[in-house]
């Protein structure tokens, strides 16, 4: 059975639940008595709140308490740190004072007795600013003088300098990443409701126990008082790992009014209050000798971040992928980071890597170009045997059999490198390629497993299933331990008073809570053979290293077989509980990284300047692959995503005054159904043992690594036109006589 | 949305006398551009009239062949309509371009006809717009402008493009729109029922205030003719256009007999190309008169900051059609 | 309809404060879901509050009765009031396609949509996909072709694809069911296995 289940392609065990409409995600929960709650937001960019005149809200049908700067209840702040697990990206409280620091900020909050409501209300609410002149984008940034260098995050090595200097070819090139959006389809929602001093907060978190922190320092708590409830999250992508001034106005809310208040993010301000990816500048340079070998690469990034915010600003590491992932000896990285009116950026889906291997992938395109060397040949050329940066033997690379694979799959061989010149009726053909990188990391965690007496395995983590199957593949390591079947294993997550778990990013929660799964299970396997020897128990003679535990069932040397639930039964128990801490991997033996490999065609039908991803073949090497069926789908996913940020995706700022333009679903562009490419995905499903015990890397963000540039690359082997500022828009690639 | 009464019209007379009877009144169809329109606060209507139960759903073949569509046709049932795919193909394919499965099931041609611009600053409820709060300004023409802004027909005082793909195929047919109100019933030419911006931006249709439409009588189609209709757009689907072009063209042999031609996208209003078709009348279809019938359609153009390319773009869609026409 | 005289009255009801006892009334209706769940018995015209009127409508099979204020929208009283939370909001502006349901047979956006102009309608929502206890053949499928990850924009999703499967309008082949697919927004980007779900429940359906 064992070989069977893991990694097996089996059918979320949630997905009944989520199928027929019955999984509660938090804004489904209607509690008896509760109120609503509608937000009013900042019409200017930076400035501040001269007055808000409530008096006609107040009026308003159903109207309970009206809550801004001068009325609402004085909180703390978290400290912030993620060694404690209290983090969040914007410290500022809501409504803590007067200031505007972006467009879309909370500045009043109406409880009513109804959605609608509250609603009405809040559209009567009068708020009178002080405009200042707002800084609204990266070149404002750097034009009003402020660029802090990030030197902690700084990689050098070598002489890149000397080496550019001297070297055959060069490259320099200046690339651009504009503000993309997570935009999950659920809108970041909270349910905060209060039972004397304990909080209960139904909210959209990637990390139940991070946010119950938070929430027991913003309000003064202990976090006993604090729970955190997420069992179904409409994903995240990154905007729903730290809580954001929403939550804390709800359950402020709440206390104040003394109701539980629900409050649903609009789709309008889930572009501004919520996090985003963050613009960026990048400039690489490059060199390689005659046969193209490396001697010097140089990444320097810019990226903006948010006034509302100078300590701890977010940073995107755009170099963390480039310090290693090919070889060469004279290497530098830095990072700086520019203020702007902007709310605050945070993670999206591979930070850092899915901007920075745009500018780094298309700048080896341009190279490989230089050089008149096929793309893949020039990667080959520049492989990196251990990671350089660190000086470390990587864990598991195979990015060249990834890279072999998917040229293959593909059909690279066939490519005519010549640009332009492979066409279909209206439309040229376009094949691109490139890598991925993602690092791998393994926390920390707690889980808790219980054989109980009605037959099922039940066990327990307090991190959270955001979309990527976390439940399925739970159960599926305890299926595979336990000898059970998935329909006799119950999972629960999403919920901050379970066994402390990981948040649910970077690509971390499967290599954390699977390790502490397991030894939780076999924990409980022993506790089981504990009670099997209590006197009046199964077993009452024989000594626990005599038991053996197989498919349910305990047995003796003599081979007396007694099924665990006789076993509890035998002592009239509930359950044998094991609980476990597994700690995170140890970082000073090896580099641990996933790999992998886009190809891309795209067709340019030039007579109607239309331009479509059509192929994608993807090779990913992000160790074992925990279920087939979960593990494709996050990949497919991730290169749909991926699509959207080289073609579409690019929050709009007025740079007169740093409101957003386009900040809704009609005009921000996300593929659709009609934009879906063939998709063909390649898991290499080599198991990472250095790593953990099951060998997986985890798979939320390698997908969106180097999909960009790959399609960028595509689209210059069609068109030409080498694209380095996304996303690539069909007027970028017309030729526009003014 | 704020708060507002509802009254079901149960007959077209009850639904005039019951708008002329309050001040701040809006006849609810589809609902799609309205009650998006109401949560945004764009609109504060204080009585919502649904007039979706009145009996304007038939889409009727009358004798001179002139076709007449309800004005409560949602727009799904009108793109599937037999006579629609056979005889006016472009009005079918326009239809089926625009928005989602879901929203031409309840958007409705009189909807559809009546829809507002997508500018982002008329839509912010904050900006200045000329067009919501007259005299206050365009933030538009030194503003972000690449998508849903036009190149033709825009003034000083407002610059945002027509939304509608139907309105483009309706406008390269030709119909008249039927509309009833306190002083009775009158036909106006679809081509002057939506009006260019000039100096007063917020005046957008011919209708008056108090008027409902309750049909579209469509020209009778063009012996010989074929049509269709091409939408080009940053994705796939589900976008607005950034430029479209409505073609019907009927040959004689290789010689163009009649041609009509509307753009979409582009202008301030659904545009039809009247210079483009003159030069294209009598003929020869060829991709020399098709790209010279391009320019001439956008000769008149004026590009601002970020929508220049709808003019090359514009161009590529009316070759694109018409070649796709006259190819055999 | 609860006026047996066809006609639903006026309110005059703009939400002022001159009206508070209809905000009593009307919490009692929106903030107690867990009791209006259940679909009440219809309510005689004397027990309707102030500013609010009694519609009726068939949803899932089963008659509804309740009242309403002319501002709410229909997605807003299926969450709320009658707390059947499957269908979900994802941008309340008919940009987005969470909130696809059924009205007479037809998918719509139910964000844009008036509850009280859906009076007298047949209403189909998720929940009501599913009978007796067994899930629909097109459910069974997203299940085994893994259609979703967070799973909600399925609900709509899968309310779009019954509709695009029963539609004789729309083409079998993949490049019509994605386009038809089109208005329903998956940020996931499972769009490859809800095709595959929707070409693989046709075929089951078909022989069923």
């Amino acid at each position: 059975m064992s070989e069977m289940i893991i990694g097996a392609a089996k059918p979320r065990i949630d997905g009944p639940a989520k199928l027929t409409g019955q999984a509660r995600y938090s804004s489904d929960n209607n509690l008896t008595g509760m109120a609503h709650a509608y937000g009013v937001f900042s019409t200017i960019a930076h400035g501040k709140i001269i007055n808000i005149d409530t008096s006609l809200a107040k009026q308003s049908l159903g109207v309970i308490d009206i809550f801004h700067h001068d009325n609402f209840p004085d909180l703390y702040h978290t400290p912030s740190m993620m060694e404690q697990e209290n983090k969040v990206e914007e410290i500022r409280l809501p409504f803590e004072d007067n200031h505007i620091y972006y467009a879309g900020q909370f500045v009043a909050l109406v409880v009513a007795d109804t959605f609608e409501n509250a609603r009405a209300a809040a559209y009567k609410v009068r708020v009178d600013y002080q405009a200042y002149s707002a800084i609204a984008n990266l070149e404002q940034g750097l034009e009003h003088g402020d660029l802090q260098m990030q030197e902690k995050t700084q990689h050098s090595r070598g002489n890149p300098e000397q080496a550019y200097q001297t070297a055959k070819h060069t490259i320099d090139a200046t690339y651009r990443t504009p503000v993309e959006t997570h935009n999950p389809m659920e809108m970041h929602a909270t349910v905060a409701a209060w039972q004397g001093d304990h909080l209960t907060m139904y909210d959209t978190t990637q990390g139940v126990v991070n946010a119950r922190n938070v929430y027991a320092k913003v309000f003064g708590l202990s976090p006993d008082q604090v729970t955190v409830l997420t069992p179904f999250l409409g994903s995240g992508f990154g905007g729903k790992l730290w809580p954001w001034p929403n939550a804390i106005a709800a359950a402020g809310a709440a206390r104040a009014v003394g109701q539980s208040v629900k409050l649903v993010v609009p789709r309008q301000e889930m572009f501004t209050t919520t996090g985003h990816r963050p613009e960026t500048r990048q400039r690489l340079r490059l060199a390689t000798n005659e046969d193209g070998k490396l001697v010097s690469v140089r990444h320097d990034s810019i990226s903006t971040t948010s006034v509302i915010n100078k300590t701890g600003s977010y940073v995107e590491l755009c170099g963390g992928m480039t310090k290693a992932l090919y070889s060469c000896q004279n290497l530098s990285v830095t990072h700086g980071i520019t203020y702007v009116n902007r709310g605050t950026p945070t993670s999206m889906r591979a930070p850092g890597a899915a901007s920075g291997l745009f500018a780094l992938e298309s700048a080896m395109d341009e190279m490989a170009n230089t050089l008149g060397m096929d793309p893949l040949e020039f990667r080959l050329l520049n492989y990196a045997n251990q990671d350089e940066s660190q000086d470390l033997p990587w864990s598991s690379n195979h990015i060249r059999d990834a890279y072999a694979q998917a040229a293959e799959q593909f059909g690279w061989a066939k490519r005519n490198a010549k640009v332009g010149s492979m066409h279909d009726g209206n439309e040229i053909i376009g094949w691109g390629m490139d890598s991925c990188n993602w690092e791998a990391i393994q926390y920390g965690c707690d889980a808790r497993v219980a054989f109980r007496e009605d037959g099922t395995v039940f066990a327990s983590c307090g991190t959270q299933d955001i979309g990527t199957g976390t439940y399925t593949i739970v159960a599926q390591v305890l299926s595979d331990l336990t000898g059970l079947p998935l329909d006799k294993i119950e999972v629960q997550l999403g919920d901050s008073s379970y066994p402390s778990g990981p948040i649910s990013g970077g690509s971390w929660a499967t290599a954390t809570t699977l390790p502490a799964i397991a030894k939780a299970g076999r924990k409980a396997i022993e506790t089981l053979k504990k009670y099997a020897i209590l006197s009046g128990g199964s077993f009452p003679k024989a000594k626990t290293e005599d038991l053996i535990y197989e498919h349910g069932q305990l047995s003796d040397k003599k081979g007396k077989t007694v099924h665990f639930m006789e076993v509890l039964k035998a002592r009239r128990l509930a359950s044998a509980e094991g609980e476990a801490h597994t700690n995170g991997a140890h970082t000073d033996k090896f580099s641990f990284r996933s790999f992998g490999a886009h190809f891309v065609e795209v067709r340019w039908d030039p007579g109607i300047s239309r331009l479509r991803v059509s192929r994608v073949v993807s090779a990913i090497d992000a160790g074992r692959a925990m279920n087939k069926l979960t593990s494709r789908n996050q990949i497919e996913g991730s290169i749909v995503m991926g699509i959207g940020m080289a073609l579409f995706e690019q929050t709009e700022y007025d740079p007169r005054d740093g409101r957003p333009v386009n900040n809704n679903f009609a005009e921000y562009l996300v593929p659709v159904h009609a934009d879906q490419p063939e998709i063909d995905v390649i898991l290499l499903d080599y198991p990472d043992y250095n790593f953990n015990e099951f060998g997986a890397r985890g798979l939320g963000e390698i997908g969106i690594t180097g999909i960009a540039a790959a399609i960028a690359n595509a689209v210059f082997h069609a068109t030409g036109k080498r694209i380095r500022e996304l996303p690539i828009t069909l007027d970028k690639l017309m030729d526009i006589v003014a | 949305m704020r708060h507002f009464s509802y009254s079901r019209a149960e007959s077209i007379d009850q639904a005039v006398a019951t708008f002329s009877e309050n001040q701040h009144a809006s006849f609810l169809a589809g609902g799609t551009n309205l009650l998006d329109m109401v949560k945004l606060d764009l609109i504060r209507p204080e009585l919502i009239i649904d007039v979706n139960r009145l009996n304007l759903n038939q889409i009727e073949v009358l004798e001179d062949q002139r076709l007449k569509i309800g004005a409560m046709v949602t727009n799904s049932i009108l793109a599937n309509h037999a006579c629609i795919k056979d005889k006016y193909t472009v009005l079918s394919e326009a239809l089926l371009s625009g928005a989602s499965t879901q929203l031409r099931n309840k958007a409705t041609t009189g909807g559809n006809v009546m829809q507002r611009v997508r500018c982002p600053y008329f839509r912010d409820n904050t900006s200045m717009c000329n067009k919501r709060d007259p005299g206050s300004g365009c933030s538009a023409i030194d503003g972000f402008n690449r998508s849903v802004h036009a190149v033709l027909g825009t003034s000083d005082q407002c610059i945002a493009s027509h939304p509608s793909d139907m309105c483009v195929a309706m406008a390269a047919i030709g119909a008249s729109v039927t509309v009833t109100g306190p002083s009775g019933d009158r036909d106006i030419n679809f081509l002057d029922f939506h009006l260019l911006p000039g100096e007063t931006p917020w005046k957008e249709f011919a209708l008056k205030e108090d008027e409902l439409i309750t049909h579209i009588t469509l020209d009778a189609p063009i012996e010989g003719a074929r049509s269709t209709y091409l939408k080009l757009r940053d994705r796939s689907s589900y976008q607005f256009a950034l430029a479209s072009s409505a073609a019907i063209v009927a040959l004689n042999g290789n010689t163009i007999q009649e041609v009509r031609l509307a753009l979409g996208g582009v202008g301030t209003k659904p545009w039809r190309a009247w210079e483009a078709e003159k030069m294209l009348q009598g003929q020869p279809a060829n991709i020399e008169n098709f790209e010279k019938a391009a320019r001439i359609a956008m000769q008149e153009a004026k590009a601002y900051k970020h929508n220049a390319f709808k003019i090359p773009l514009a161009q590529q869609a009316i070759v694109r059609t018409l070649l796709n026409l006259t190819a055999n | 309809m609860a006026d047996k005289h066809g006609t639903i009255p006026h309110s005059n009801l703009h939400g002022d404060k001159a009206h508070h006892k209809v905000s009593q009334n009307s919490a009692s209706s929106a903030t107690d879901t867990q009791q209006t769940a259940s679909l009440d018995p219809p309510h005689s015209a004397a027990n309707i509050p102030d500013g609010q009127y009694s519609i009726q409508f068939t949803i899932n099979r089963t008659p509804c009765n309740l009242n309403v204020t002319p501002n709410m929208i229909l997605l807003d009283v299926l969450r709320h009031q009658l707390d059947l939370t499957g269908t979900k909001k994802g941008c309340d502006h008919g940009q987005c396609g969470a909130c696809t349901i059924h009205v007479n047979g037809q998918p719509i956006n139910s964000c844009l949509s008036l509850a009280i102009a859906h009076d007298g309608d047949e209403i189909t929502t998720i929940e009501g996909l599913e009978q007796n206890g067994k899930l629909h053949p097109l459910q069974q499928a997203f299940l085994e072709h893994d259609a979703y990850q967070c799973g909600y924009c399925t609900s709509g999703q899968m309310m779009m694809a019954l509709s695009v499967i029963n539609d004789a309008d729309i083409a079998e082949d993949d490049a019509a069911v994605r386009e038809a697919m089109s208005g329903n927004i998956c940020r996931c980007g499972a769009y490859k296995n809800i095709l595959s779900a929707i070409q693989s429940a046709r075929k089951e359906m078909k022989q069923a």
